[in-house]
Parts: structure tokens; sequence; C-alpha cells
């Protein structure tokens, strides 16, 4: 989503309005949209949301071809399942392994929790760390390339 | 309302719950296998999360993984569509448990109608007509002639212990009842290694009919009338209508009433449909399937209401959004399953699609996740479309299928249009006039004897 920066910025006068409307029309909500971005103004919790439209391609399309070219790499360590990608074992603590370190088969590349549990990430063989496709805190899709190692 | 809903399924379902949830303005989450990755419910979806390998207990079966996509994506509700976990007590459970909204009924519900035995039981607490049958066991013939006298004529002597159609006999008087019954508990003990029986009416020629209701989480309930599914190959609804062409409209209030009341007695919520087998104007309680089903259409094309609508504004706790008395029953709908099968033998023919045109004009609905160039994987189900027409009368509704049918091309593949096609001609089917037996009769009749 670094593609919309200026389609998210709040235009706060546009939602003033919205809410008069609710207030004077009764209304349980509003949805307005412009381009590809919508505004939803909802009573009586008064919940205000804005977000980029469902852009369908534009995000996957920006994302794919990097993606790719990792996913193809012989080197690629990938996602054996759904989950929340962590760098290191705890924030205070250093990452498992950063770009240039030399890892032996079997050594933690970092850990996926799913479902609350944390499963360790390990190197399929011994060689240099190339490149972390991840930064601490990233979901990660199955299938989805994390570390090089060659 | 919920923000964003996650749709933990594939397919023509996936497509038409996204559809749902954008009309709605809400976001939407595909989840998908790695041979789903050019999936159009994919594509369509606002957002997509990669949750395995093809085989689906790696990926749509996958609860763990379900509910992290669910988690990363910040997901507040999932749809579980049909087949897959929507009838998965244990799925939905869990789903709650972590603060999600599952859309479809409570998991006890689901746990109660996925076990058969209480399922019946539960059926005539609540008055639903079940098959009748002896309470037990039948010690002897004496027993059994009292028995089937209670029951009426004819009916099946079963094995306690049997299954799979075998260690069963009908008769269809007394002097038979004496001839077979002797027989079936000898069946029973070689074949089960126990001799008890028990007795129930034996359906020569049922029709599958089955109650749509809607209910919601202040004690409203509705019926959406009836689909007629008994155009069947092994066990495998092939077509469906609405209304059933063997009801007439006093018929159709009645059955709908009892399983309102029914429906409201056991607290349940969401869509569901209470299944019978009917004979002779008499009803009888099959199961009852706590989910969106997939003829579900068929009942939007004649009442004009969207189910799935209804069951996320359902579970979102908001009132139905239409009571009984409101309710139209309009017209006629029949839907057709398209299935990537030889319409001959039946064998999967999974593949490249090539030219694709999907038929269109008033009252005809296509929901299907194909498109040209798409490739139907070999790891899922079978059914690739379904194409459902609405008309203002059967008839019209007939012509109209007819011409729907003639417009349809899938190339590439083969696909079960034309079994559809020759069914349309067929004089019975056109006059109403089959039951459960009817289709396998017809194809039998095409096999070298």
């Amino acid at each position: 989503m670094a593609d919309d920066s200026s389609s998210t910025k709040v235009d706060a006068d546009l939602i003033r309005t919205l809410a008069a409307l609710l207030d004077e029309t009764g209304l349980g909500e509003i949805e307005y949209s412009e381009g590809d971005w919508h505004v939803r103004v909802a009573a009586p919790q008064a919940t205000t949301t804005v977000s980029a439209a469902p852009t369908i391609t534009a995000a996957a399309l920006a994302a794919a071809p990097a993606a790719e070219t990792a996913a193809d790499h012989p080197g690629a360590v990938r996602s054996p399942m759904v989950g929340v990608a962590y760098t290191a074992s705890d924030p205070d603590s250093p990452s498992f392994v950063k770009v240039g370190d030399t890892v032996a088969e079997g050594d933690t590349l970092l850990l996926i929790e799913a479902m609350k549990v944390f499963n360790p990430i390990t190197a399929p063989k011994a060689g240099t760390v190339t490149r972390v496709l991840v930064a601490n805190g990233d979901p990660v899709e199955y299938g989805e390339p994390l570390v090089i190692v060659e | 309302m919920f923000e964003k809903v996650l749709i933990a399924n594939r397919g023509e379902i996936a497509v038409r719950i996204l559809r749902a949830c954008h009309e709605m303005g809400i976001q939407t989450v595909a989840v998908h296998s790695t041979a789903d990755a050019e999936a159009m419910h994919v594509r369509l979806a606002g957002e997509s999360v990669c949750i395995g390998p093809p085989s689906v207990r790696d990926s749509y079966l996958n609860m763990c993984a379900i509910l992290s996509a669910a988690t990363i994506s910040n997901a507040d509700a999932i749809h579980p569509g049909y087949g897959f976990l929507s009838e998965n007590a244990e799925f939905a459970a869990m789903v709650e448990e972590h603060g999600f909204t599952f859309i479809g009924p409570s998991s006890d519900h689901i746990k109660l109608m996925g076990d058969k035995i209480a399922a019946k039981q539960a059926a005539l607490e609540v008055g639903l007509p079940c098959v009748p049958g002896s309470a037990g066991g039948v010690p002897n013939l004496e027993a059994a002639c009292v028995s089937a006298k209670e029951i009426g004529y004819p009916v099946l002597v079963k094995a306690a212990s049997g299954g799979g159609g075998r260690g069963m006999k009908q008769a269809w008087d007394e002097a038979e009842l004496r001839k077979v019954f002797d027989q079936a508990r000898g069946e029973a003990l070689s074949a089960f290694g126990d001799d008890t029986v028990y007795m129930e009416k034996y359906l020569d020629k049922p029709r599958h009919i089955e109650v749509q209701v809607m209910a919601d989480m202040h004690g409203n309930v509705i019926h959406l009338g009836e689909r007629d599914c008994s155009l069947q190959r092994r066990h495998q609804k092939v077509l469906e209508e609405a209304p059933s062409p063997a009801l007439n409209a006093e018929q159709r209030a009645n059955i709908g009433e009892v399983v309102r009341s029914s429906i409201a007695k056991l607290g349940y919520r969401s869509a569901g449909t209470v299944e019978f087998l009917y004979e002779n104007g008499e009803f009888f309680f099959i199961e009852m399937n706590t989910r969106l089903q997939v003829e579900h259409p068929v009942t939007e094309a004649i009442t004009g209401l969207d189910l799935v609508r209804e069951m996320i504004r359902i579970a979102a706790g908001r009132p139905l959004s239409i009571t009984q008395d409101e309710l139209r029953i309009e017209g006629h709908a029949i839907e057709c399953r398209i299935n990537a099968e030889d319409p001959q033998t039946f064998a999967p023919c999974p593949g490249k699609i090539g030219d694709y045109h999907a038929p269109g004009g008033l009252g005809v609905r296509v929901d299907s996740a194909m498109y040209s160039g798409y490739s139907v994987p070999p790891y899922y189900d079978s059914l690739i479309a379904k194409l459902i027409v609405h008309g203002a009368n059967r008839n019209e509704c007939l012509l109209r299928l007819k011409r729907s049918l003639d417009e349809y091309v899938i190339d590439g593949i083969k696909t079960t249009i034309p079994l559809h096609r020759r069914i349309v001609l067929e004089p019975q089917f056109i006059d109403g006039e089959y039951d459960i037996h009817w289709l396998e009769k017809l194809l039998a009749e095409d096999e070298p004897s």
C-alpha cells in the first residue's frame, strides 16, 4: 500500500459535512466515494473509516515482479505457513540473522507465529544470507520467500 | 456492520459471497491454495492470502492457516461458504474463540445436526415429520407384523448393524413380510454378526424436497418456500427447481409453517435447509444442513432476497430484513449444476478453458469463477458453474433454460452442459413427473445391456 499515501489523506471538511448530514437526516450510515478511495461515516457509534478502495490488482501487480524473482531464486527459504514473521526471539534481542551472516544447516533464521505458536524457520543448508525479505512483524503467506541463503 | 470479511472458500461460492460483501461496502479477504493463485475469487477480492499447498487438507481445510490469515488481514468475520469447513462445529467454535464472527449458525447447532441420530431425535422433538418406524429392534415375526400394521405398508426390514444399503428387505404386504422376515434376520446375522432388525416405512418413489429457512438472533424465523432437488445421480444433486412441481400452494404453506415453527423452537440462527423425502403427500425428515446451499440461487430468484447478504446482516446482529407476511414467491426458477465432467461417463475433466461465453438476457444468472484461459485445477470439486434461470411460470422458465443452455460455450474441457440440454427435452421432466431415481434410470437406458 505504498502507492496510496495521497489518496488516504483525510479530508476533514468532507467528513464534517458528512457527519452534519448524518445528524440532519437521522441516517445510520453514509458512504461516499471518489476515485479510488471511500469514506464511511456511521452513527451512533460515530466511527469513521477511511480506507483505500479494494483496487484489486494495483498493489499485487506492483509487488509481483520483485516477489517472483525472489521466489524463483534457488536459495529462497519459503514460509511453510501463514502467520507473522519475527526476525528476533524478542524485541530486545538481536536478529537471528542479517545479510552477510554465514549459517549452518539447521540454524534458526526467523520465527513464524501462527495461532500463538512460534515456529522456528531453519536454514535448509549451510551458506551465506544474501537477502532478508521480511521485516520484524510482517505478515507472511504460505510459500512466501523469507530469506535467501546462497 | 463488519469492516472486512474473510471468505474461507474458493470457486463460484467465494465469488458469490464477495459480491454480496462488496455491495454492502464490506472489504474482502480471499484465501487460496498455491493452485488457486490465478483464481477469480483471488482476483476479485480486496486482499488475498495464500494459505497452503493444493491439497485441501493443508489449505481450505487448514483451520489454523485460515485463522492466521484472518489475523494478519485484520478481518472481523469469516464466511465459510458450503463444503470445506462450513459444517465443522470445531471450526465455528474456534473462529468465535479467536474473536472473529462466524457467519453462520452456532457451533452447537452445527454439532447437533451433524450427528444423524441426535438430529432425528431433535427433529422429532420440535415437530418435524420423520420416517415412521419401530421404536427399536423387533424380536420376532409377530412383533414385526404388528409394527408393520402401525407403520403402514410397504415396509423395510433393516439390519440394526447394517449400512450402505445392505441387509434391507422390502415387503409390500403381510404375506411378503412373513416370507422375508427370517431371511432378513439371517442375512443380518451372516453379514454383520447381529440378527437384530428394525422396521421402517419404505418409500418407493420419493422426491427430494427441502425447505429454506432464515433466522435472526432476535427470534424471527422465516421460511422461503421449498426447492425440489429430486434430479440426482449417486446422491449428488444435478438440477434443482423452485417451487416444486409436486406441491400446491396449500401444501407449500403447510410444510413451510411446520418447518418455520420447528426451527424457531430450536433457537437456530442464520441460513438453514431442512431436507425431506416426499411421497404421496407426506414429508419425511432426512437431515438439516446448517449452512448456505449450492442451490440457494433458485430461492433468491423466486423471492428476490439475497441470502448471503441476509446471513451477513444476521451475523452482525441485525434483524431479518423481511417478515413472513412480506415475503412473496414469484415465478419459477431452475438451476443447472455444470460440472467439469464427461457428460456420459462423468469422469472428471480438469484442464484449460479456451473460448468462454456465458448466456445472458432477462432472468438468466450464471454463478461461476470461470474465465477464458482459466485452468480448472484437478484438486477440487468439479462444479464450475451454476446456470440459474427465472421465468414468470414453469413453462417460460423451461423455454428460457433451453435457450440459455444452447447459448453457453465452454471450450477446452468437457462439461455436463450436454446432459442438461438432454434433460430439458425429456417429456417426463417437462411434465414435472420425476422422483429421486428418475435420472439414474434415464442414464441406465444408455448403457449397453
